[in-house]
């Protein structure tokens, strides 16, 4: 699903955000990207969105190359992919269920499809009752969740969450993981961009840990579920759909 | 694009008219105040133009051949007169013709004259001449006046070529009006419009990460940009050909002499309004448009 490949980036002005990355997460797969602040995080975020290009090397994701991605393209790959802010970054004149449907139309979509889609989403993250609700009539917790429903609502293959437990209490970002849990169970990726060491030793899940712009502990190689290192040298060797 | 969502953006960006209540009042009022100067400076040019044209119709010289010259002297100036060229119209007017014709001008004061008749008439036998274009007058007259047989010409030869220059130096300066004008409207309508952005960048941002097209985004902002061109259009046609009517009713405030003269160069409002109109709302929907697209642009690069 998203593949770094000796991956560098440095910021114009000499910030060296990443050195040399290389990963594999394969779809299907739930993964921790753990780091402090200032260790990476963003970037790795920023590269996976193509909202920045890698100074060196390559990222895939599902195939496709991101460095040598027009800019139009981009849209179409966001429409693969949900993301889940720290910030949940919901229109605070909408109400969550015109938030949800602001995604699905800025995409184009009809407004019969919206109609049924959303309230379904909604279901899927326990918050039909109150979609209606402006995002400042609802908690922390709640907001999350609406925008867990904005980010499931084009049937993403990857669901990325930026510190998904930095803004809400510790039992509501238990409730959270358990989401994401289910989402992926279903078969869609999910990567979680954290820095609780807690949360994402709790789960059992894979880790990869990111310090000073490099990836310093992968807990799937330690383990000896090395998948992801000898399907990355089996990816080396085929061609590259672009 | 699907015209679904289009009339979707189109619903999105009016609403945002109204929303932005105090931004829209305030390009509107500034893209207004450039239309209706650049509009005063584009109507002044017409009517000058409107001039040149009264002027091209005025451009009448006379021609007194000498006195002693008899009918056959007259034939021959006659004959050479035809032969330069330029020239659009040649009267003969004699003696009797130039008094009947002053008697004419005098109204009812014309028994004056009277005693003038006959023997007594000091009018002398001339010719009036018309060219074809007034801008030829300072080459013509030394032409006319160097055939044998001729007195003297009188034309206004220093009005024309006053009248030619003030047509350049007007053209002139109306061109470079507009043309600041315009780039002040651009400048001043791409700034309101970059405060909407601005306001509304968080939204622009989600827009960007669900994976909206830049294309989709900027639609909305167009559609605002363009309203308040086509709003400031109409309201300074409005002003602008209001104030136009009022200074066409109100020609008799110039003496006498120029009123006439006045309300034939003045261009009629019926030959104007629609080029004011849709001159205003091209122009307003262009500033406008230009406006947004140079402020959306920033915000689109996530």
């Amino acid at each position: 699903m998203i593949v770094f490949d000796r991956v560098t980036k440095v910021y114009p002005g000499g910030n060296t955000a990443l050195k040399n990355v290389s990963l594999h997460i394969q779809k299907g797969e739930f993964v921790f990207i753990l780091g402090h602040s200032g260790a990476g995080k963003s970037t790795f975020l920023k590269l996976i969105l193509r909202e920045e290009k890698a100074t060196s090397g390559h990222v895939l994701v599902d195939g496709k190359d991101l460095s040598r991605m027009k800019e139009r393209q981009v849209p179409y790959l966001r429409r693969n992919m949900g993301v889940v802010f720290q910030d949940f970054r919901l229109i605070p004149s909408m109400t969550a269920y015109e938030n949800v449907a602001f995604a699905m139309r800025v995409t184009n979509i009809p407004e019969k499809q919206i109609r049924e889609r959303v309230p379904y989403v909604f279901e899927l993250v326990g918050l039909k009752e109150k979609m209606h609700k402006y995002p400042d009539e609802m908690s922390g917790g709640e907001q999350q969740r609406v925008a867990l429903a904005r980010a499931l609502v084009h049937s993403p293959e990857l669901i990325i969450a930026d510190e998904p437990t930095g803004n809400i209490d510790p039992e509501l970002s238990l409730e959270m993981m358990e989401l994401l849990n289910a989402i992926n169970s279903v078969g869609i990726t999910v990567v979680v961009v954290t820095h609780e060491h807690e949360l994402a030793r709790h789960f059992g899940k894979r880790v990869i840990t990111i310090e000073n712009g490099t990836v310093v502990d992968d807990s799937s190689r330690i383990m000896g579920q090395d998948n992801s290192f000898a399907s990355f040298q089996e990816y080396d060797q085929q061609e590259v759909e672009v | 694009m699907m015209l679904s969502s289009f009339f979707y953006l189109a619903k999105q960006g009016l609403g945002n008219l109204i929303k932005n209540r105090l931004m829209t009042f305030a390009s509107i009022g500034v893209l207004t105040v450039c239309l209706i100067i650049t509009g005063v400076a584009g109507l002044f040019t017409a009517n000058v133009n409107s001039l040149m044209e009264y002027l091209r119709g005025q451009n009448e010289l006379v021609l007194y051949p000498q006195e002693e010259l008899d009918e056959l002297g007259l034939a021959q100036l006659d004959a050479k007169l035809r032969e330069i060229s330029g020239i659009k119209e040649i009267e003969y007017i004699s003696k009797e013709e130039a008094m009947e014709r002053m008697k004419q001008s005098m109204g009812d004061k014309a028994y004056l004259l009277d005693v003038l008749e006959g023997d007594q008439n000091p009018l002398r036998v001339n010719y009036r001449i018309v060219l074809e274009d007034v801008g030829a007058l300072s080459q013509i007259v030394p032409q006319l006046q160097a055939i044998e047989g001729v007195d003297n010409v009188l034309a206004p030869v220093e009005l024309s070529d006053v009248f030619v220059n003030v047509h350049k130096a007007v053209v002139c300066i109306s061109v470079g009006l507009v043309v600041v004008l315009g780039f002040v409207s651009v400048v001043v309508i791409s700034n309101t419009i970059r405060l909407t952005v601005f306001a509304r960048r968080k939204e622009i941002n989600i827009m960007k990460y669900v994976g909206a097209t830049n294309g989709f985004i900027r639609m909305p902002f167009f559609v605002e940009g363009i309203a308040v061109g086509l709003i400031a259009g109409v309201i300074s046609a409005g002003i602008v050909l209001g104030g136009y009517q009022l200074l066409l009713m109100n020609t008799s405030v110039f003496p006498a002499f120029w009123s006439d003269m006045v309300t034939s160069i003045l261009l009629p409002m019926d030959q104007i309004w629609w080029m004011v109109l849709c001159g205003f709302l091209l122009f307003g929907s262009l500033l406008g448009s230009v406006g947004t697209a140079t402020s959306v642009r920033k915000h689109l690069k996530v």
